[in-house]
């Protein structure tokens, strides 16, 4: 298991490497010099030998690649061209705001879909299935940012229950009680979470229905069926139980699709992110932001990944004892 | 270019209607019975034609070019009427034009995003799956390192550090970002394929390692292939729109259904028409696409519709083979 | 169900209670401003955005403003500030005595010392402070002692006075003399500023708000808003949605009719129109992005005449702004009234003649639609932020009229910081700016169209324009005065280095329990300080005390 879990590991940190190269070749192929500015006010000479010297730009290709390595190792992601501040600075802010929202997203995908996939699963091929088959088709054909936009028309701008965007209030929040800030919070993260989560839950919705409908034929389930177990107590203990470990590849397999979601809600909430400041800074061709932001997400992916490949193997000994080799 | 599209339009819906009830009824084996039988398969079917149709035949459908500015004063944000089926947006130009040449676009990239994407998918999993051992060890590292980066970011870091791109060069960018799933797939099936008698005969008659997958693999990797595609064409189409809603996707005055929704942003409450019809546009598609893809699953690989506990063990890689047709939207 | 309960009391009592709230009284009161985009910086002379003079004019002095009238000739009609008492030592010379009671924020007193730290800095071409050409006709400032400036004039012209009050804003030199002005830009000094002001800076959140607090011991009053809290919005939409949402409680300019019908609508807004000091037009980069002449395109003024006639900007402010904004002479806003001469040889809209122009200019018409002379394609970049929905409409607007002449255009959009950088450095073709003008013509005109001026983004220099402008801001009648305008402008309307669009009505919206608002053309918040919220009328966040 142990030998398992350090190949996993390993694998992991070597993607994260590969990424990191290739990201510093896309920055050296860019059009002006790498690490400036392109068509900025000219630096300050002195400014500008500080930089050089930062970054060794006049040194061959393989030392500035050392010396890229050793800067991300110190935490130094380089300058943002339009904030005027290091780039790690704006992650910091950024990332936690990303991590809320879609750990949020998650869970209202994970258990809605699971819901929604049971009573589907239960009522298979009656009316409420029926309903709720072309609904959870719906739901997942709709554009994320479409159905933000609407959703924030209709709840924000329109009933007024939750506020029109950002991730606290800037004038209250340092004020409230704890109670109070934490409802602050939510009120701001419910409408972008809902967002992702409700998409994301119609997919896991569809895919929950199969797999349970799969479980619920399974043989050691007609076996407690014959032994006099109700229904529903079959469906949850046995079939559910069953259907977890895809449920967990699906987990770990949706972060992707949150951060890629996050760039384009991030952007119609104005929640604070790390997919608000990559799509920001791509129209002011911010590219250290961009391509900072392009590392995080990758780290945050391959992390994602590998906390669903052990909670699989927690979940399934069998893998565990197949890796060890 | 008709003053009246309602009757092109017309024409067109009862024509896809109309194949689509013949396709249905004339489905002789037992695949395609079973995808009709599917319950959204056919109205699924029935959207994507239609909006095919409308893409191809677009000069022929749309009354008015889809950059005109006909009235900056005069027409601006007008709602649906008989002269502009879908009002007018922002600029005075004619929604329903724009949806049709839009559709041009969207469709347009989402498809050869997925040509791309599945002839690449298909041929590095092909590769990987026959060869085994070094080649697949090596395709497949650089398959995780793909799936390791969310699409986005990297038409996002490819736009920062040019300029944003036509719309050809980006749906080559998205496919080039979005084979690894379908490699995966591929691989999986290959993997089983070859094992079997007639690929062990074929290579016994000295067949090269090409012809054979050509030839006797691939064939049946289709079904996993076709699901895929479907859902691909989806994803490609939801990714460029995201794209062009925030400015870094097709530029203006070229439209796209996404750049429809954010030009019409503002309007949401005041002109809602210009960008309720795209958002439905491209969801229709969405819907249309999954609704086959479905079908097809059912079609063609009736076994492979969820989960098999009994499966479940094993690499963890082939996961995906089973969670394949669900692993959608990144 | 039991276990509810104590989770619903919690957060029933999270609802209401008030939080920290027990300011009463007249100095209470947080005032939230819905602002577009981000500030660059806050050190004065090194940014000319408006934002960000808004937020910097509360924490940093001038020595003298405006009065009421806002009268800019002569000395009469202006109010102390940092200075108490001034006088004429010669016709040349003027003498300003500093308010003993003036304070840095950190303490140190405010000297005659800073004021003359602060010409040099204005002054100095290192850091090309936009309103540098501005005091060109200052020789020098001198600080006998520190209680007095001596500022000594070149010549003797009418608004010798306005000139040395209006542009300074009094900077410490205790602590920035060590700050190289190179650096000054980007100083850190900027993202956290010390000045003199009613305000004290408290607290930047980049990306979401700033906050600025009253100064109970400022010398010339206690202000009675006691907060002041800038709310960063993506554009003016989100801003004017805040806004009638209860989110925010200000904006200086409401733009578009869609805006001004919807605060009209809100019943906790009341609006408050003013002289309108915006206008709007397009910058052409007449030096080329590599920063040396000449530049292809815009290099011939015929090419740029062409452009002018080929687009419709009657209609298109009409299509934009519908009622509330016109289409000026000249790059000038509403409130120069006199200004607005009906006889300027303005090149009208007539696509036939633009069509001739080119061709005359050796630009043929290719297959695909667009010009070409020698190979080289009559295509530019229009840089426009995507913070101002009103500018990114024009640009849609602009690039289909100009295809239609032959002219290929593409948009380039961008965030407000990254904008004004391009126009500092020269990176750009074409933009779309908005400009916010001060009361008068002497200063603004030469800022933007003399050669060698801070705010000269395309640099154009025409010799022409530079005798008619200074002859303008010296004259002595005011005759002679518009008279000399009107030749300057003339010139602009025939060499075209800018297309001009639009200059627009002033609309500000206000929550009503805000009362004693006065808004001021050329510094919207100018009188922020008598702004007064009754006792009465404090909402939660007005009672928040920290």
């Amino acid at each position: 298991m142990a030998a398992w879990l350090l190949a996993r590991l390993a694998a992991a940190l070597a993607i994260v490497f590969t990424v990191v190269t290739l990201v510093f070749f896309a920055i050296h192929l860019a059009p002006g010099t790498p690490f400036l500015p392109t068509g900025d006010r000219p630096l300050d000479p002195s400014v500008e030998a500080g930089l050089r010297a930062r970054f060794g730009l006049d040194r061959p290709l393989g030392a500035q690649y050392v010396r890229y390595l050793g800067a991300l190792a110190r935490g130094d992601l380089g300058e943002s061209f339009s904030q005027q501040r290091p780039v790690a600075l704006a992650l910091e802010e950024a990332i936690p705001n990303t991590v809320v929202l879609a750990t949020t997203a998650l869970a209202i995908d994970l258990l809605l879909g699971l819901a929604i996939g049971a009573v589907q699963a239960a009522y298979a091929r009656r009316r409420l299935d029926t309903l709720l088959t072309h609904t959870t088709l719906f739901v997942y054909s709709l554009p994320t940012f479409w159905l933000g936009l609407v959703l924030l028309l209709v709840f924000g701008q329109g009933l007024h229950w939750f506020p029109v965007g950002g991730v606290v209030d800037p004038v209250l929040h340092q004020a409230l009680p704890p109670a109070g800030r934490l409802l602050d919070r939510l009120r701001h993260l419910a409408l972008p979470a809902l967002t992702l989560g409700l998409v994301g839950a119609a997919g896991t919705a569809r895919f929950q229905r199969a797999a349970l409908l799969e479980a619920l034929n399974q043989g050691f389930v007609k076996a407690a069926r014959a032994k006099g177990l109700s229904e529903s107590r079959v469906l949850l203990g046995h079939a559910l139980r069953n259907a977890l470990l895809p449920t967990i590849t699906l987990m770990g397999l949706a972060l992707p699709f949150l951060l890629t979601g996050s760039v384009v809600i991030e952007t119609v909430f104005a929640w604070p992110g790390m997919g608000k400041l990559a799509a920001d800074a791509v129209l002011s061709r911010d590219y250290p932001i961009v391509t900072a932001t392009t590392l995080a997400a990758t780290v945050l992916v391959v992390g994602g990944s590998l906390i669903a490949d052990i909670l699989y193997a927690a979940a399934d000994p069998r893998v565990g004892r197949e890796r060890a080799r | 270019m008709t003053a009246l599209p309602l009757l092109p339009l017309a024409v067109i819906l009862a024509c896809v209607a109309a194949t689509v009830r013949l396709l249905a009824r004339r489905a002789r084996s037992a695949a395609a019975r079973r995808f009709f039988a599917s319950p959204a398969a056919a109205p699924g079917l029935g959207l994507l034609l239609f909006f095919v149709a409308l893409a191809v035949l677009a000069p022929l459908v749309a009354p008015y070019r889809p950059s005109a500015q006909l009235d900056i004063v005069g027409l601006q944000s007008r709602p649906p009427s008989w002269r502009f089926l879908l009002g007018t947006d922002l600029f005075s130009r004619d929604v329903f034009s724009r949806l049709v040449y839009g559709a041009r676009v969207s469709l347009g990239i989402g498809v050869l995003a997925t040509l791309v994407s599945v002839t690449l998918g298909a041929a590095v999993g092909a590769a990987a799956g026959y060869f085994r051992r070094a080649t697949d060890a090596v395709l497949m590292r650089l398959v995780d390192v793909g799936l390791a980066v969310p699409k986005i970011f990297i038409v996002l870091v490819a736009v920062a550090l040019g300029r944003p791109l036509g719309p050809v060069p980006l749906a080559v960018l998205l496919g080039l970002t979005g084979w690894f799933t379908t490699s995966r797939l591929v691989r999986a099936e290959v993997l089983s394929i070859r094992e079997r008698e007639f690929v062990e005969a074929a290579r016994a008659l000295g067949a090269r390692p090409w012809r054979v997958i050509a030839r006797h693999v691939l064939p049946g990797a289709t079904a996993v292939l076709m699901v895929s595609a479907a859902l691909s064409i989806a994803n490609m189409m939801l990714l460029e729109a995201g794209l062009s809603f925030i400015g870094a996707g097709v530029q203006p005055p070229v439209p796209s259904w996404g750049n429809m929704i954010a030009d019409a942003r503002d309007l949401l409450t005041t002109a809602p028409w210009a960008s309720l019809f795209p958002g439905l546009a491209i969801t229709a598609v969405v819907l249309g696409l999954h609704a086959v893809s479905d079908g097809l699953r059912e079609a063609l690989d009736p076994q492979a519709r969820g989960a098999d506990p009994a499966l479940a063990a094993g690499e963890p890689r082939s996961r995906e083979r089973r969670l394949g047709g669900w692993v959608a939207r990144r | 169900m039991r276990r509810l309960a104590p989770l619903a009391l919690i957060l029933a009592a999270a609802c209401t209670s008030r939080g920290g709230g027990s300011c009463r009284g007249e100095y209470c009161g947080t005032v939230v401003f819905a602002a577009i985009g981000q500030p660059a910086s806050l050190l004065p002379p090194a940014s000319d955005h408006i934002l960000d003079r808004d937020i910097f004019d509360q924490i940093f002095l001038k020595l003298a403003d405006v009065g009421p009238g806002l009268n800019t000739v002569g000395d009469s009609g202006f109010e102390p500030l940092l200075a108490d008492r001034w006088d004429w030592a010669d016709s040349l010379t003027l003498r300003f005595h500093l308010n003993p009671r003036a304070r840095w924020q950190d303490g140190r007193p405010v000297t005659a010392a800073d004021v003359a730290f602060t010409f040099a800095a204005y002054t100095d071409s290192v850091l090309d402070a936009a309103d540098r050409i501005n005091l060109v006709r200052i020789a020098s400032v001198t600080a006998p002692d520190s209680a007095t400036a001596l500022f000594r004039f070149r010549q003797r012209y009418p608004e010798m006075f306005y000139d040395a009050v209006y542009y300074l804003r009094i900077l410490p030199e205790h602590l920035l003399r060590d700050l190289p002005r190179s650096q000054w830009r980007n100083a850190a000094f900027g993202r956290s500023p010390i000045g003199d002001g009613p305000y004290r800076f408290v607290r930047w959140d980049p990306g979401q708000s700033l906050e600025l607090a009253a100064d109970s011991t400022f010398f010339l009053g206690r202000p009675h808003i006691r907060r002041l809290i800038w709310r960063f919005a993506g554009d003016l939409s989100v801003a004017v949605t805040q806004l009638i949402a209860g989110e925010a409680d200000a904006i200086q300019v409401l733009v578009s009719p869609a805006n001004i019908d919807r605060a009209r609508r809100a019943p906790r807004l009341a609006l408050y129109p003013y002289p309108g000091s915006v206008f709007t037009f397009v910058s052409l980069n007449l030096r080329g992005r590599d920063g040396s002449p000449p530049q292809p395109i815009f290099d011939d003024p015929a090419v740029r005449r062409a452009l002018v006639a080929a687009t419709d900007r009657v209609r298109m402010t009409q299509s934009i702004y519908g009622t509330t904004a016109k289409v000026p002479p000249a790059p000038i806003p509403e409130e120069w009234t006199s200004l607005w001469f009906r006889d300027l040889p303005v090149p009208p809209y007539d696509t036939a003649e633009a069509a001739r122009l080119l061709e005359q200019r050796g630009w043929q018409l290719g297959s695909d639609g667009v010009r070409r002379r020698g190979g080289r394609r009559l295509a530019f970049a229009l840089a426009v932020p995507s913070t101002s929905p009103p500018r990114m409409q024009y640009a849609q607007l602009i690039q289909e009229e100009l295809r239609a002449v032959g002219v290929a255009v593409s948009i380039e959009e961008m965030d407000n910081v990254t904008l004004q950088a391009r126009l500092h450095s020269g990176a750009y073709d074409a933009a779309i700016v908005s400009w916010a003008t001060d009361l008068t013509p002497s200063s603004g005109m030469p800022q933007m169209w003399m050669t060698g001026g801070g705010s000269n983004f395309g640099h154009y220099a025409n010799p022409a324009f530079d005798r008619w402008a200074r002859a303008a801001t010296t004259a002595q009648t005011r005759q002679a005065v518009t008279a000399a305008w009107r030749a300057a402008f003339a010139v602009l309307a025939e060499d075209a280095p800018t297309i001009v669009l639009s200059a627009q009505d002033n609309v500000a919206a206000v929550d009503r329990r805000v009362t004693n608002v006065r808004l001021r053309p050329d510094s919207y918040w100018a009188y922020l300080r008598d702004w007064r919220i009754a006792p009465d009328q404090l909402i939660a966040r007005d009672r928040l005390v920290r």
